[in-house]
Formats: structure tokens, sequence, C-alpha cells
């Protein structure tokens, strides 16, 4: 347990942390701290626009350019929406869950069940994966991760780990491996200053602030998101005040899992649904969240942004190589400037 | 710590999800049942993993075979002994397929078949040449593998550099006979081995054809979520044929770019494509899909017992059979012919006679199966695939094609 508390203590998600320093610092290092807290966000965004002119410079035509940037951000949205459930179990519970991209494939999979044997809406079906999702969060928090929480981090990183293959290889076994596909209907081409994007792609992006502006609602404004705050900050603390820390955890890792869900049904159709899909998320998930800083929501949504267009000004700037490389650069980049991360002062 | 710990795992993510990856269901198998002996064949394929669809595939297309050599009264030579396929998993992985390729050795497996991606095979046939049992590569196209000099390995599918050259000649005739001829050909592929490989042998012969290769992009196959912005660098390129190598999933992916952003090319066309040739393709992108062309090998349905396996497979496991399946078929069949031949079950002389094979393929092929001394099927020969109302037809060489290629297949 004393190793749990000081992991949070010390980590860039409590905000308590940064503005007790700051309160208790002189107003001059205030100052400094907050110039430099500034001055490395405007380093980023100075990044960011010079990338995107060499970009235009660099690009044989401008459209080229231009679809660079709008599929970048599309896809930044969901990068985005994949990592809002990461950032905020191990914002609350400390855990480093490897099996987000597992659950991210079960909604794939009970959406294309619900798509092609139901014959719902594509988008309706997340009135069933979010729930059924948020309860299969709950009950794997509470059967399987509640014994090992306080534990050493590597104890839950196995057990998720664990989770991740179970459930993949579950779905190998019940639906086999071949590729499917859930349709959109009335999915077409949309053109966006000069480029274009599917419609599905746009909804899922729009879809991905809808859920990032919820949960921010609920964190913020409701009384259980005042008390997953509280954990997040200090969880004997919340204890004492009368916080059941054992519920919120559950409840936490329940939302995070549902987050995953409607992730799921928003990206079905974009993706070929096979039990592996959801790994491809993880990667670049999780240096979302070390990029948007640690628990942070919100910059889980702005990081996957970021990582989106790095991805896709890559293509221009490197042809030939993976897109994880660009990826990669920009988080070395910001880990050197920003170690906790773009929002890691604000929760 | 706490943020030390996560940025770490984010940084060995990758690492951790390849060395840890989702584990197999190694074992299992058919059995040969019956009276007499049964001669152990290890089908080695990834049957967990991302390419799992496929290796699942291939190894009941191994089991199939067994079953028909088995009905049909095992190995004569040997007194009627069956052949039992024992199964193993590779995950994909080429330390795992190599420490599998030990253990079905040790297990008495006196030949292998495998095992689909090129990296996994290259480390099966150190194994198979270091104990002397002969591996029979079904599905895994890099040139380099049978580069090393091996005696023990023999490869029936067609290698990276015949798929390029002869589909670079196949889209130079075709487009001429269709009054087009092709002057600039874009090329997309994945960025590995296979992909670079191939694009390597259709640039060399599209020079000496005579026409352009340019701009050659590429992408990872793992990772690649959207490929929007290569298309519109192809669209801005003013290609008149869009190439393209990869496998299923970005295949998929290519289809919905190019609806999107409907570059004015005459034709995609397929080189080694894992998508375009399946007859999952046309059923999951649908309209989009429509008319793509793909150079690949590619079982003859132009034959009757290539049908009768289609129509067997799908009665039994209730699914289409792909390409690597009938390959899988094919490479146990080598197996069984030579053990025939050489009235023996013993690795090194089932070797000498595998070199002396001459068996009808299932393949579009231009001729039997017969292997150089490098151990290339000299018979092997990609063909011309077009998805036409949804189904996936034989087009050229003509003495192979089910139907007429339609060139332009584009509206541009």
């Amino acid at each position: 347990m004393a190793d749990h508390q000081q992991g949070v203590s010390s980590s860039g998600v409590a905000p308590e942390e940064d503005l007790s320093t700051t309160q208790t610092a002189t107003v001059g290092q205030s100052r400094r701290l907050v110039d430099a807290f500034t001055r490395s966000r405007l380093i980023v965004v100075a990044v960011i626009a010079t990338a995107v002119v060499l970009a235009y410079l660099r690009a044989d035509s401008p459209v080229i350019a231009t679809q660079a940037i709008v599929t970048g951000l599309l896809i930044g949205g969901v990068y985005g929406l994949v990592a809002m459930g990461l950032t905020l179990i191990f914002g609350v519970l400390d855990i480093v869950n490897f099996a987000h991209g597992a659950f991210l494939a079960v909604a794939l999979f009970i959406t294309w069940w619900l798509v092609s044997s139901m014959g719902f809406h594509p988008y309706l079906t997340m009135l069933a994966t979010a729930p059924i999702m948020f309860a299969l969060g709950y009950a794997v928090q509470r059967g399987i991760l509640s014994g090992a929480m306080g534990k050493p981090l590597e104890n839950q990183l196995l057990i998720t780990l664990g989770i991740s293959l179970v459930l993949e290889n579950a779905l190998l076994l019940f639906f086999g491996a071949n590729p499917r596909a859930v349709a959109l209907p009335g999915n077409q081409t949309v053109g966006v200053l000069g480029a274009v994007a599917d419609l599905s792609r746009i909804l899922a992006f729009v879809g991905a602030l809808i859920l990032a502006g919820l949960l921010f609602l609920v964190l913020q404004r409701t009384r259980l998101g005042t008390a997953i705050r509280a954990v997040a900050a200090n969880d004997t603390g919340a204890q004492l005040v009368g916080i059941d820390t054992r519920r919120i955890y559950a409840l936490t890792f329940a939302i995070g899992t549902a987050c995953a869900g409607a992730a799921g049904t928003l990206v079905a159709p974009l993706v070929t649904v096979e039990p592996s899909t959801g790994a491809l998320f993880n990667i670049v998930a999780f240096v979302v969240v070390v990029i948007g800083g640690m628990g942070n929501v919100v910059g889980a949504l702005v990081g996957g942004l970021i990582i989106g267009l790095a991805e896709q000004l890559g293509t221009i700037f490197l042809p030939g190589q993976s897109p994880l490389l660009s990826v990669f650069i920009v988080f070395v980049l910001v880990l050197f400037l920003r170690p906790q991360g773009l929002f890691g002062r604000t929760s | 710590m706490k943020k030390a710990w996560f940025v770490g795992v984010a940084l060995v993510a990758p690492l951790a999800l390849t060395a840890c990856g989702d584990s197999g269901t190694g074992g299992g198998g058919a059995t040969g049942g019956g009276s007499g002996e049964t001669i152990k064949i290890a089908s080695l394929h990834p049957l967990s993993g991302a390419a799992a669809a496929d290796g699942q595939q291939m190894d009941n297309g191994a089991k199939l075979a067994a079953e028909a050599i088995n009905a049909a009264g095992g190995i004569k030579s040997l007194g009627g002994a069956k052949i039992e396929i024992v199964s193993a998993d590779s995950q994909g992985k080429p330390e795992v397929g190599q420490s599998e390729a030990q253990r079905v050795i040790q297990d008495g497996a006196v030949g292998i078949v495998g095992a689909y991606q090129s990296a996994v095979s290259a480390n099966i046939a150190t194994v198979a040449e270091r104990n002397k049992v002969p591996f029979v590569i079904d599905v895994s196209s890099a040139d380099s593998i049978l580069s090393q000099g091996y005696k023990y390995t023999f490869r029936v599918q067609p290698s990276a550099s015949v798929i390029g050259q002869q589909g670079a000649q196949y889209l130079f005739d075709m487009s001429k006979a269709a009054g087009k001829p092709v002057k600039k050909v874009a090329f997309l592929h994945e960025q590995g081995p296979f992909g670079t490989g191939v694009r390597d042998a259709f640039t060399k012969k599209a020079t000496e054809l005579g026409f352009e290769v340019g701009p050659a992009l590429s992408y990872d196959a793992a990772s690649v979520a959207d490929l929007t912005t290569q298309m519109t660098q192809v669209k801005a390129s003013g290609a008149d044929v869009l190439a393209v190598t990869g496998y299923y999933r970005d295949g998929v992916l290519v289809a919905k770019a190019v609806n999107s952003v409907k570059p004015p090319v005459n034709a995609v066309y397929g080189v080694a494509n894992g998508a375009f040739d399946l007859p999952q393709f046309p059923k999951e992108t649908g309209a989009a899909g429509e008319g793509y062309f793909d150079a690949n090998y590619h079982p003859d349905y132009t034959k009757q017992t290539t049908k009768d396996l289609a129509a067997l497979y799908k009665s039994k496991y209730n699914d289409d059979i792909r390409t690597g399946a009938v390959l899988s078929y094919d490479a146990v069949r080598v197996l069984a012919d030579a053990m025939e031949r050489a009235k023996s079950k013993e690795p090194q002389k089932i070797r000498e006679a595998i070199t002396q094979t001459n068996l009808e393929s299932l393949m579009a092929q231009s001729g039997p199966i017969a292997f150089d001394e490098k151990g290339e099927n000299k018979g092997a020969i990609p063909i011309l695939m077009q998805v036409q109302k949804g189904v996936v037809n034989q087009v050229w060489p003509a003495d192979l094609a089910q139907a007429e290629p339609t060139y332009p297949a584009m509206g541009g």
C-alpha cells in the first residue's frame, strides 16, 4: 500500500501536488514554473506548425499535405478515444492495462454480431457495447484485479497481459480467424478543404470528441467524478473522508473498459474485424497516454491528435518508413521537453 | 516511479507484445488411424496471431491431403502406411517456428510443410538442414530462403522475383492487347522484404519492357490504419496503373482509400497481393473492389480436382478455400509422392526422391511440380485474376483463363 501511495504522489497525475508546489514556492519560482510549462507547450505548438508548413513545401502538391493533415487529425481522434479509457484506468488504479486492446476487440465482435445477425445500425450497437463492456470491466476488476491492487506494478501488468491473451484467443476460438467487416449504411466520401475523407471516419472523430466531453463532464461535475479524482489524488485521504475506494476502483476500471467498448463500435466501420485488431491500437494508445499526461482525459485526446498528425506527416517526410518511426520521434521529443506529458499538470 | 514505469512500458510495449503475444494452441492434429504404421508429417503454420486465418486454412489443407492419400490406400510401397499430420503453431514468429520445428522432428516427423511468413520459413530451413529432414515450403516468397544452398528445403509456390517479373509481363501484354499500353505505374507496397523484393523484380522487368515505375510508396503492414495520404500521392503522380503488393488487411484499406480519393488510373493491379484474389475480398469491399487485378499464384479452377477440393473444403469447414490451403495440400502430396517412390520413410531418402518429383499440381502452373537444383518449383508461375461482378476470375494467360480481362477496369 505504501508503495502505491508513493506512486501516486510522485506522479504528474495529482493536480494538488503540482499546485501545492507552486503555492509554497515563492512568486518568482512559480512564475518560472509557469513560464516553463507554457514555454514547452509553445515549443510543441511551434514544432507542429513548422512540421505542417514543411509538409506543404515538401509535398509534390498541396493537396497531398492537406490530405495528410485531414487524415492525421481524423485518425488521431480515434487514437485519443482509445487512449482515454487507458489513461483513466492508469490515473486512478495505477494499472498498466495491457488488456485494453483486447477489450476493444471484444467490442468490435459484439458490434459485428449485432449488425450482421440482428440487423442493427452500427452506431446503435453502442447502446449494447458500452454497458456490456462496463459490466465486463467491473467483473474483471472485482474478480481478478482487486487482489493485486497496491501490489507491485508488474503483478497487475502480467494479469492484464494474461487477460488480453485469454480474450483474444477466446475470440479466435469462437469466431475463427476469418476477417469480417462492418458496413456503415450511407457511408460516402466527403470533401474537406480539397482533401477527402470517409463519412465513417468523420463520424468516429466527432464521436470521439463527444465522448471525451462527456467523460470530462462526468469527472468534473458529478459526485462520482469527484470521488474518482479524489482517489486518484490520494486514496488514503479519500478513504478517510468516507469514499469506498474499492468501489471507485471497480467503477473506474468499468468506465475505462466502457470507453474501449464505445471506441470499438466507432472504429468498427473503419477496420477489418479480427481477434488481433485491438492489439493494433495498443502500442499507439500507450504512447498517446504518456504524451498527453498520464491520467488526463483531455490530454489523451490532444495526444491522439498529435500522434495521428505525426503518423501521416511522417509519410511525407520519411517516405517508406514505418509510421511508428515518426510517432516515436515525437514521443521522445515530448518526453524531453515535458516528461510529465503535455497536460501533466492539470487533471 | 509510477511515471518511469509507464514510460518504460510504452517504450518496450512493442517488444513485449512481440515477445509474449498470444500463445498458441499447438499440438492436436489429425489421426492416421487404421491398421499398419503411420508416418508423421508436420504442418507448421501460424495458427494464432495476426495471420491465423491463413495459417488455419493451410493446416486444414494439409489435413485434407493426408485424408485423401489415406483414403486412396496410403503409401502403397510401404504396405499402405498412413500419413498423420502433426499440427504445430508457429504463432507467426521466427523463433517459435524454429523451436517447434525442432520439437516435431524429435517427435518423429519425417517431413515438414510450412510456414507462411518468410522469416519463419528461413529459420525452419536451417533446422531442417541441420537435422537432414525435408522441408517443403507451401507459402513464403522471399528469394533469400533458397539462396543459401540448402539441400533439404523445397518451395512449391513461385518466388517473389518470379511473381514480380511475370506480373510486369502480364500487365504489359494485357494492357497492350486492350489497346491502352501501360505507361507509368505507381507502386504501393508493404515495406518488408516481401514488398520490396516484389517491387524490385517488377521494376527491373518493367524497365526492360519500356514502361516507367514511380513513385514507389510503402507502408508498415502491421500498423497501417489509413492509406488516403498515399493514395493522394498516387493521384498527383499521374500514373495510369496503381500496382499494390501487401497482405489482406492493408489490401482492404487500399480499396477503401482508392474509393475515397479516386485516383485516375486504368486499373488497380495487385502483384502477389494477399487480398485482391481472395473470395473474401469482394465480399468485404463490395463495389469498391470491383475490377481489381491480382498477379499471383493461384489454384487452377479450370481443373476438376481443384474444384472438388474447393467443394470438399467448403462442406467440411464451411469456408471458402484460400490459395494457401491448396499449396499446403500440394506440399503434403509432394512428400507422400516422394515416399511412394523412395519406398522409404527415411528423411534422407525422401529428400533424394523429392529432387526427382514430377507431380501434377492443383495450382495454375506452366507444367508439373518439379524442383531445380536450388529447390524452386520449376512449374510455378503466377496467373492474373480479376474481380468481376463480385467473383474472382482467372483472366490471363489465355490458356488458364475463365473469363476475358476487363481493361481499363476503372472509370478514370
